[in-house]
């Protein structure tokens, strides 16, 4: 993979190195190296490519088996998954992702058990970013929709006040109304939130048209990251090892 | 003064309230956070032993009721303690795993209770408790350490009500569902578990000690698998997830026969020695199999949230 990284620069938010990690003692990657800077950085690939196992081993919830990831400069790749949120970790997974006994107030509200900001202000920004939500949260988020419950568990996440939102598959399953709207929302946060987006993505065509660079994930391996201007079929497809 | 009162309706009045308290703290560990326990009685009775084997055998400078509430004390602590090495040694268990292992720890204070024959008199028990007031005969003692039972049962219940509620109750119930979200959220799941089983065990104890006190007598049989298995087919019966699915269940479980039936239902007395205490236990299994299979949730239902969490100052 790629070998020719850049350093990090100032604002980089996100630094991984040659990371292995998988399930029991079984690798599912296989040395990833990239970093994340303030921007919307996608990793495309398809079923089983390990992209989902990747987002987790980002937020801690996989141990690493090999490697280096540092958040905001720190190295957290032995740290609890906790002490990762708390340096500005959002992770918004693409199931199971609300908790359904909860109301929909009860499932944001948990979001900002970490941070200095007040409840009420997190609030009115993620209503800003979802008024959906807004004349919901009585709601038990169980018995939402999949673009509900997306919206929510996003909106939890953004309650962490994070530096960088990790984003599975957020538009799996969605209706196209939604994916298309669900794609405007993310640009939105990185806009106006200045926060960093990282997602994992199998519509590569939506995808691209948020991001600002693009990493090909593929049986465990990454492809060296794209200006996401300077992407073509015939680079995307060499990426994809077609 | 109490002579309409039967002695035997306090102790079964008593008996109720004990496990309705344990039912409730049962809830908070499987009907919140989802940590399996099944060995209930294993921290009601180190509670109970405990503070039995302190009252009588330790030489205490002062009387009651200072006596009671530093082995009162103690016992909470113990049980706390125990509560927090086995919380910690199950952590990271399946809900297989973790019945086992809290089904162990019972089974060894059971074997010390009857063993260690010195401390704990064996099979044949200790006596020597007393009440930490005298106020007269032993109903009336009786009759107001229940009022004091039920004092202590309904903080519990307020406490249960305010774990609900609180940030602390929502990262309970956000482990219970999904722990590895939870973990994501900033907030150690490992020692919010472990808190709240060191603190429910601990509450165990203190019921145990209750226990004691009633009836002045430490008795291997009383701390044996019946006692959680009471609490949680109660549980279970009225509702898992539910503030009040305790009380409901075990009022119609243990209340309904050791109550009801037991003082007001014109039986033959001899149903009462051998048939009515079988029927029990057949009837509290049948009830939990119609329960599980027609009405998994319970009596109650699924988890309700409270009014309360739905505006949004109630988060500051």
């Amino acid at each position: 993979m790629a070998d020719t990284i850049t350093e990090p620069t100032t604002d980089t938010v996100l630094e991984v190195r040659n990371l292995r990690s998988g399930y029991g003692t079984v690798p599912v990657l296989n040395g990833i190296t990239f970093d994340v800077r303030n921007e919307i950085f996608t990793i495309l690939g398809s079923n089983g490519a390990g992209k989902t196992t990747l987002l987790a081993t980002l937020a801690r919830l996989i141990p690493v088996m090999d490697g280096s990831i540092h958040v905001q400069g720190q190295d957290v790749s032995n740290m609890p998954a906790y002490s990762t949120a708390r340096l500005g970790v959002g992770y918004v997974p693409q199931e199971s992702a609300v908790f359904p006994d909860l109301t929909i107030m009860e499932n944001l509200s948990i979001g900002a058990m970490i941070g200095k900001r007040s409840t009420e202000e997190r609030l009115e920004e993620v209503f800003d970013t979802f008024p959906d939500l807004r004349t919901k949260t009585h709601l038990r988020a169980g018995n939402l929709s999949g673009g509900e419950s997306r919206m929510v568990a996003c909106g939890r996440a953004l309650m962490q006040d994070p530096q960088l939102l990790l984003l599975d598959e957020p538009t799996a399953g969605l209706s196209p109304l939604y994916v298309e709207q669900f794609f405007e929302t993310i640009e939105l946060i990185h806009k106006t939130r200045n926060v960093a987006v990282l997602l994992t993505e199998q519509n590569a065509t939506k995808a691209l048209g948020i991001a600002d660079r693009v990493m090909v994930l593929s049986l465990g391996e990454g492809s060296e990251p794209l200006d996401a201007g300077d992407v073509t079929t015939e680079r995307l497809k060499e990426a994809y090892k077609l | 003064m109490l002579d309409w009162l039967d002695a035997f309706l306090i102790s079964g009045f008593f008996g109720v309230l004990q496990i309705i308290g344990l039912g409730l703290l049962v809830h908070l560990q499987m009907g919140l956070s989802r940590v399996a326990n099944f060995g209930v009685a294993g921290f009601w009775g180190l509670g109970l032993y405990v503070f039995g084997v302190l009252y009588i055998k330790v030489d205490w400078p002062f009387g009651d009721p200072f006596q009671f509430l530093i082995c009162a004390f103690l016992a909470t602590v113990a049980s706390g303690l125990a509560g927090l090495l086995v919380a910690w040694l199950i952590a990271d268990l399946d809900v297989d795993g973790a019945l086992v292992g809290t089904l162990g720890f019972a089974t060894v204070v059971l074997i010390l209770a009857t063993t260690q024959t010195e401390l704990t008199g064996g099979a044949t028990g200790l006596g020597g408790m007393r009440f930490p007031y005298d106020l007269g005969p032993a109903k009336t003692n009786e009759f107001v350490w229940v009022l004091i039972t039920t004092v202590l049962v309904g903080a519990i219940l307020l406490y249960v009500r305010w774990v609900h509620r609180s940030p602390y109750g929502r990262l309970l119930i956000a482990v219970g569902t999904n722990e590895p979200l939870a973990r994501s959220l900033g907030k150690s799941t490992t020692r919010a578990k472990l808190t709240l089983f060191a603190t429910t065990s601990a509450l165990m104890g203190l019921l145990g000690a209750m226990q004691g006190v009633m009836f002045r007598f430490l008795n291997p049989a009383t701390i044996t698998i019946n006692i959680t298995l009471a609490a949680l087919a109660g549980l279970i019966l009225g509702g898992i997830t539910r503030v009040w699915g305790a009380v409901v269940g075990v009022l119609f479980t243990v209340g309904l026969f050791d109550i009801v039936i037991q003082f007001y239902a014109p039986l033959p007395q001899e149903w009462f020695t051998q048939a009515i205490p079988v029927a029990r236990e057949a009837v509290f299994g049948a009830a939990l199999v119609l329960v599980l299979l027609f009405r998994p949730k319970g009596l109650l239902g699924e988890m309700k949230r409270p009014q309360l969490m739905r505006r949004i100052h109630d988060f500051n």
